[in-house]
C-alpha cells in the first residue's frame, strides 16, 4: 500500500511529539505541519489559519465554555455538595454506592450538554472532590466519569449526531431521539459494571455512609431540588423552544448563579474565580481543537482517511464483517483523531458502503457515536483523558489505563446494538414529532 | 531590571486572561439578547457571529495566562522518567513550544493582514470587515509566543520556568 | 498534477456528483496530466472558506455558493435578489447578463470562472395556508441573511436568526416557523415533521460557481487550460439540466409526505412581484452603475 510511508510519518512524528512531553494542541499543530510540507504544495501556514480561524470562530462552539462555566459556579458553592448530600442517601444503598453518582450525574448532564467534555467537567468537579472524601478507589472515580461524561454525544442534544445528520443529510430530531435508548442502556451498562467492580475487586472499600431511615432520605432529597430546577430549566427551555440547543448553555449558567445567589453562596471571589476557571479550561480545548483543526486539514489533503475507506470498501464484505472491519478502523483513527473528524473525513466513502450494504442510515449513526466515544478515551489523543488530566493531574496513562474497561463495555454495546438494533431505531420510526411542535 | 520585565510581562499575562473572561461574560450576554429578541421580535442581526468572535478572543487572549497556571496539558511521564535530567527534557519542551506558537503567531499575524488586503468581509449579518475580530485573535497568538519564550529564557537562566500547575484538589474546601 | 477541489455539500448532492464528472471529464481530456481530487462535505474547507483558500491558493479550485459572499461585492447576489427572475429561464437571462462582470470580479481576485449550477428555485415553507403576504404578519421566519431578514420585513414577519445546523431543531420545538429554501432543503430536513404547505414562489436560483485560483491556471499548459474550460461548459449544461429534473422530484416527494404543495395564489404572486421591484431597485443602489447595467440588460431581453 502506498499509503504506508504518510502512516508511518505521522504516528512517529505524533509519538515523538507527544511522547516527548510537547503540550498537546502544539503537538498536533507539529504533525500536521510535517504533513503539509511532505505531502502538499499548498501554503501550510495560511491554510492552517483558515481552519484554526473557522474553529476558533464558531458559533456552535460558545455552548462549551458556558457549560464549563456552570460547572465551575454549581463546584465552587454549595451547590454540588448539596446535590451530593441529596443524592447519596439513594445511591449509597445501590451496590458499588456513591460511585453511580458519576454515571447518573453524566446522564442526567448529557440530556443538557451537547458535548462529553462539558459533561465531563460539570460532574467532575462536583464528584471527584466528593468521591475522594470517601475514599473510592482512585482509578474507578476517574474511569467510570471519562466513560459516562462520553454519554453527552449520544444522549441529545449532540454535536456528533448534528455533524453526522448534516454531513449524511438525515433528519437531526430523529437521530436525537434515535440516541436516548441505546443512552440509557450505556448507562445501565456503565452501571452494572460498577456493581461487578464493587463485589470483585478487593481494594473497593470507600467509607461507608451513615444509615439513614427512608423518612431521613426523602427529607434529604430537598438537597436536590436546586439542582433539579437547574437541570429542568435547561432541558425544558429547549424542549418548549425558547432556546436552541446551544443557547440552553446560556440558561444554565444564569441558572446556576441564580440558585447559588438563592443559597447565599456567591461570593464575589467565587465569582471572579469561577469565571477565570472556565477561562483557563476553554483556552485549553481550544488550543487543542485549533491542533486538531489543522492535523484534520493535513489529513485531509494527504487523502490518508479516505484511502484507508476505500480499501474496506474494495473488499466487499458482507453486513456483519463490514461493520467489524469499520468498527477496527474507526477505533484505530480515532485512537488519532476527534471524533468528529474522523466521520467528517471517511464519510463520504463510507456512507455508499452502508446504504450499499441495506444498513439503516440512523442506526449507524448511532453505531458512529459509540465508536466516536470510544474515541474519546482512547490514546493518544483522547478528549476526555486530555480534560481529565487537565483537572486531576494524573499522568494520561493512568487515566486511560482507568478508563479502559469503558472502552470494553463500549464495545459490548456496539455488539448489543448490533443485536438489538430496534434499540436505536423503534423510538425514531413510532414517534413523529407532532407538526404542531 | 529584571524582576520589573518579570513583572511587567505576568501583568500583561494576567490583564490578558482578565479580558478573556470578560469575553465569556460578554457571550453569555450576546446569547442572552439573541434569545430576548426572538421572544420580542426585535431583531439583533449577527448575534451568532459576535458570539463567535468573542468566543475566539476568549480562547486566544487566555492561552498564555493558562500556560503559566499549567492549564494547557502535556504527556509527562517521559519528563518524569527522566529524573535528574529533567532540564533537557523542558528545555526541548518549550524549545518546540516556542517554534511552534512563533509560527502561529507569525501566521496569525500575516492572516490579519490578508484579510485587509483581500476586504475580507464576514458573510452573516454582521458585515464586520474580518480583520477587526481577527486582532485579539493575533495578539493572543503573539502573546502566547512571547509567553513560551519567557518560560524558555527563563529556565535557562534560573532552570526553573514560570509554569505553576494547580490541580482540583487546591480549590477544594 | 492533483489539483484538490474544497467542496462544501455532502457527497451524495447533485452539485458534488456534478463536480466529480467534471473531474474526470478533466482527467479524461487531459490523458490524466491533471487530476482533480473531490473533497465533498467541507471535509477539506469549510463553505465560508472555500473563496478565500482558492484566493491565496491554499486549494487551485473550488466549489461555493456565491451569493454567500455579498456582502463583501453586492455583485455577488445578483442571482438572489429575491422574486426578480423567478424561473430557471429568467434565473439563465440573468446570469447571462451579469456573468461577464462576474468573472471581472472574480479576476481581480486572482479567481478563474470555470462553471456555475443553479439550486433548485427557493419556496417558502409554512405550517398553514397562506394566500397572501398579509397571512405572513407576525409569523416566525428563519432569516439567516440580509436579504432574508429584509423579506421578513417587508411582509412582517418576525425574523428569527436559525443557523443551517439547528434548523430541524428549530421547526421541531416552533422556535421557527416558516422558511425559505429550495425543495431540496426541504426534503433532506424532512420537513414534513413539521411544517406543512410549501408555495413553489420560485423566489430566485442561487448557483454554486466554480472557480480555480489564477496563478494555477495559469500555470496550466493551453490543452489544460481548453479542458477545464470545456468540462466546464459541459458541467454547467448538465449540472442545470439536474437542478430541473429535481426540482419536479423534491417536490414530489414534500407531497408524497403529506405536505401541501402549490404555487402562489394570484394575490400572493402580485404581493411577491412588488416586493420584487423593491429589492431590485435597493440591490442596484446598492450595486452602483455596474449593478444597474445588470439589471437594465435583463429586463431589455
Ligand atoms: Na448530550
Ligand atoms: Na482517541
Amino acid at each position: 500500500m502506498e499509503q504506508l510511508l504518510p502512516i508511518a510519518i505521522f504516528l512517529f512524528v505524533l509519538f515523538l511529539l507527544l511522547g516527548t512531553g510537547v503540550w498537546v494542541g502544539l503537538a498536533l499543530l507539529g504533525v500536521a505541519f510535517v504533513g503539509m510540507e511532505l505531502f502538499t504544495t499548498r501554503p501550510a501556514g495560511d491554510a492552517m489559519m483558515t481552519v484554526i480561524w473557522r474553529s476558533a470562530s464558531s458559533w456552535t462552539l460558545t455552548a462549551l465554555p458556558l457549560f464549563i462555566w456552570m460547572g465551575e459556579i454549581l463546584f465552587r458553592t454549595r451547590l454540588s455538595e448539596d446535590m451530593f448530600k441529596g443524592l447519596s442517601p439513594w445511591m449509597a444503598k445501590l451496590p458499588g454506592g456513591l460511585l453511580h453518582t458519576n454515571i447518573v450525574g453524566c446522564t442526567v448532564f448529557a440530556a443538557v450538554s451537547g458535548s462529553s467534555a462539558a459533561t465531563l467537567t460539570t460532574v467532575g468537579k462536583m464528584s471527584i472532590p466528593e468521591l475522594r472524601k470517601r475514599n473510592y478507589p482512585e482509578k474507578h472515580v476517574i474511569g467510570t466519569l471519562a466513560g459516562a461524561a462520553t454519554l453527552g454525544l449520544m444522549i441529545p442534544p449532540s454535536l456528533t449526531l448534528i455533524v453526522y445528520g448534516v454531513t449524511i443529510n438525515e433528519s437531526i430530531t430523529k437521530l436525537f431521539i434515535a440516541g436516548i435508548v441505546p443512552g440509557l442502556v450505556l448507562a445501565g451498562m456503565f452501571m452494572l459494571y460498577v456493581v461487578a467492580v464493587s463485589r470483585f475487586s478487593p481494594g473497593y472499600r470507600p467509607d461507608p455512609e451513615p444509615p439513614m431511615s427512608f423518612s431521613q432520605r426523602v427529607a434529604n432529597s430537598r438537597f436536590l431540588i436546586p439542582v433539579l430546577l437547574l437541570i429542568m430549566a435547561v432541558i425544558g427551555s429547549m424542549y418548549l423552544g425558547l432556546a436552541t440547543a446551544t443557547e440552553a448553555a446560556a440558561i444554565g449558567v444564569i441558572g446556576a448563579l441564580a440558585l447559588a445567589a438563592a443559597q447565599g453562596s456567591l461570593t464575589w471571589t467565587n465569582f471572579v474565580e469561577s469565571l477565570l476557571g472556565a477561562t483557563r479550561t476553554s483556552a485549553m480545548i481550544a488550543l487543542i481543537l485549533a491542533g486538531a483543526a489543522f492535523l484534520s486539514l493535513s489529513m485531509g489533503f494527504t487523502g490518508l482517511p479516505r484511502h484507508l475507506a476505500e480499501w474496506i470498501a474494495a473488499m466487499q464484505l458482507s453486513r456483519f464483517e463490514l461493520l467489524m472491519m469499520l468498527l477496527v478502523f474507526y477505533i484505530i483513527i480515532g485512537c488519532f483523531l476527534d471524533g468528529i473528524s474522523s466521520v467528517v473525513l471517511t464519510i463520504a466513502v463510507v456512507e455508499p458502503m452502508i446504504r450499499a450494504a441495506g444498513i439503516d442510515i440512523i442506526w449507524f449513526g448511532i453505531f458512529i457515536v459509540v465508536v466516536v466515544e470510544m474515541a474519546q478515551i482512547t490514546p493518544p489523543i483522547g478528549f476526555n483523558l486530555f480534560v481529565l488530566q487537565g483537572m486531576t493531574r494524573h499522568e494520561m496513562s493512568f487515566i486511560a489505563r482507568a478508563a479502559f474497561p469503558m472502552f470494553l463495555i463500549m464495545v459490548v454495546m456496539v455488539f448489543v446494538l448490533i443485536a438489538f438494533p430496534q434499540l436505536a431505531t423503534w423510538l425514531p420510526d413510532n414517534m413523529r414529532p407532532s407538526a404542531a411542535g | 531590571m529584571a524582576s520589573a520585565i518579570r513583572r511587567a510581562l505576568d501583568a500583561v499575562y494576567d490583564l490578558a486572561a482578565m479580558l478573556a473572561a470578560l469575553c465569556l461574560v460578554l457571550i453569555l450576554a450576546v446569547i442572552v439578547l439573541q434569545m430576548a429578541s426572538r421572544w420580542t421580535g426585535i431583531p439583533f442581526p449577527g448575534s451568532s457571529e459576535y458570539a463567535g468572535y468573542l468566543m475566539a478572543t476568549a480562547s486566544f487572549l487566555a492561552f498564555a495566562h493558562a500556560l503559566n497556571r499549567g492549564a494547557h496539558i502535556r504527556v509527562s511521564l517521559f519528563l518524569t522518567a527522566l529524573g535528574p535530567r529533567r532540564f533537557w527534557g523542558e528545555l526541548w519542551g518549550l524549545a518546540i513550544g516556542t517554534a511552534a506558537s512563533g509560527y502561529l503567531a507569525w501566521y496569525a499575524v500575516r492572516t490579519v493582514q490578508l484579510s485587509i488586503k483581500f476586504n475580507d468581509v464576514s458573510q452573516g449579518q454582521d458585515a464586520t470587515p474580518i480583520w477587526i475580530p481577527q486582532v485579539p485573535m493575533a495578539a493572543g497568538a503573539v502573546l502566547l509566543a512571547v509567553c513560551f519564550a519567557d518560560n524558555l529564557i527563563t529556565l535557562i537562566a534560573t532552570r526553573r520556568d514560570n509554569i505553576r500547575a494547580s490541580a482540583i484538589e487546591d480549590a477544594a474546601e | 498534477e492533483t489539483w484538490d477541489m474544497p467542496m462544501a455539500y455532502p457527497a451524495t448532492n447533485f452539485h458534488s456528483e456534478n463536480a466529480s464528472q467534471f473531474a474526470a471529464c478533466v482527467k479524461e481530456a487531459t490523458g490524466g496530466a491533471l487530476d482533480i481530487v473531490t473533497h465533498a462535505g467541507g471535509s477539506l474547507f469549510s463553505g465560508s472558506d472555500i473563496k478565500r483558500a482558492v484566493q491565496t491558493g491554499q486549494a487551485p479550485i473550488g466549489e461555493r455558493l456565491i451569493s454567500a459572499h455579498a456582502n463583501e461585492n453586492p455583485l455577488f447576489g445578483v442571482d438572489s435578489i429575491p422574486f426578480l427572475a423567478t424561473s430557471f429561464a429568467d434565473s439563465d437571462k440573468l446570469w447571462a447578463a451579469a456573468r461577464p462582470q462576474l468573472e471581472k470580479v472574480l479576476a481581480d481576485q486572482n479567481l478563474v470562472y470555470i462553471y456555475a449550477v443553479p439550486w433548485p428555485p427557493q419556496g417558502f415553507y409554512f405550517k398553514k395556508d397562506v394566500n397572501s403576504v398579509a397571512d405572513m404578519a407576525g409569523i416566525k421566519f428563519r432569516a439567516y441573511n440580509a436579504a432574508t431578514a429584509r423579506i421578513a420585513e417587508l411582509a412582517g414577519m418576525a425574523p428569527v436568526q436559525i443557523e443551517a445546523a439547528e434548523l430541524s431543531q428549530a421547526l421541531a420545538t416552533g422556535v421557527a416557523e416558516a422558511f425559505i429554501s429550495s425543495g431540496a432543503t426541504g426534503v433532506d430536513s424532512k420537513v414534513w415533521e413539521s411544517l406543512t404547505h410549501f408555495y413553489d414562489v420560485q423566489a430566485w436560483l442561487p448557483r454554486n460557481v466554480v472557480f480555480a485560483n489564477k496563478d494555477a491556471f495559469d500555470a496550466l499548459d493551453d490543452a489544460a487550460k481548453k479542458a477545464l474550460t470545456d468540462c466546464g461548459d459541459t458541467a454547467a449544461a448538465s449540472g442545470a439540466a439536474k437542478s430541473e429534473e429535481l426540482t419536479a422530484g423534491y417536490l414530489k416527494t414534500l407531497a408524497d409526505n403529506g405536505m401541501t404543495v402549490s404555487g402562489p395564489s394570484e394575490q400572493l404572486e402580485a404581493d411577491l412581484a412588488a416586493f420584487g421591484t423593491t429589492m431590485s431597485d435597493e440591490w442596484v443602489s446598492s450595486a452602483g452603475e455596474d449593478g444597474k447595467a445588470i439589471i437594465d440588460a435583463y429586463r431589455g431581453q
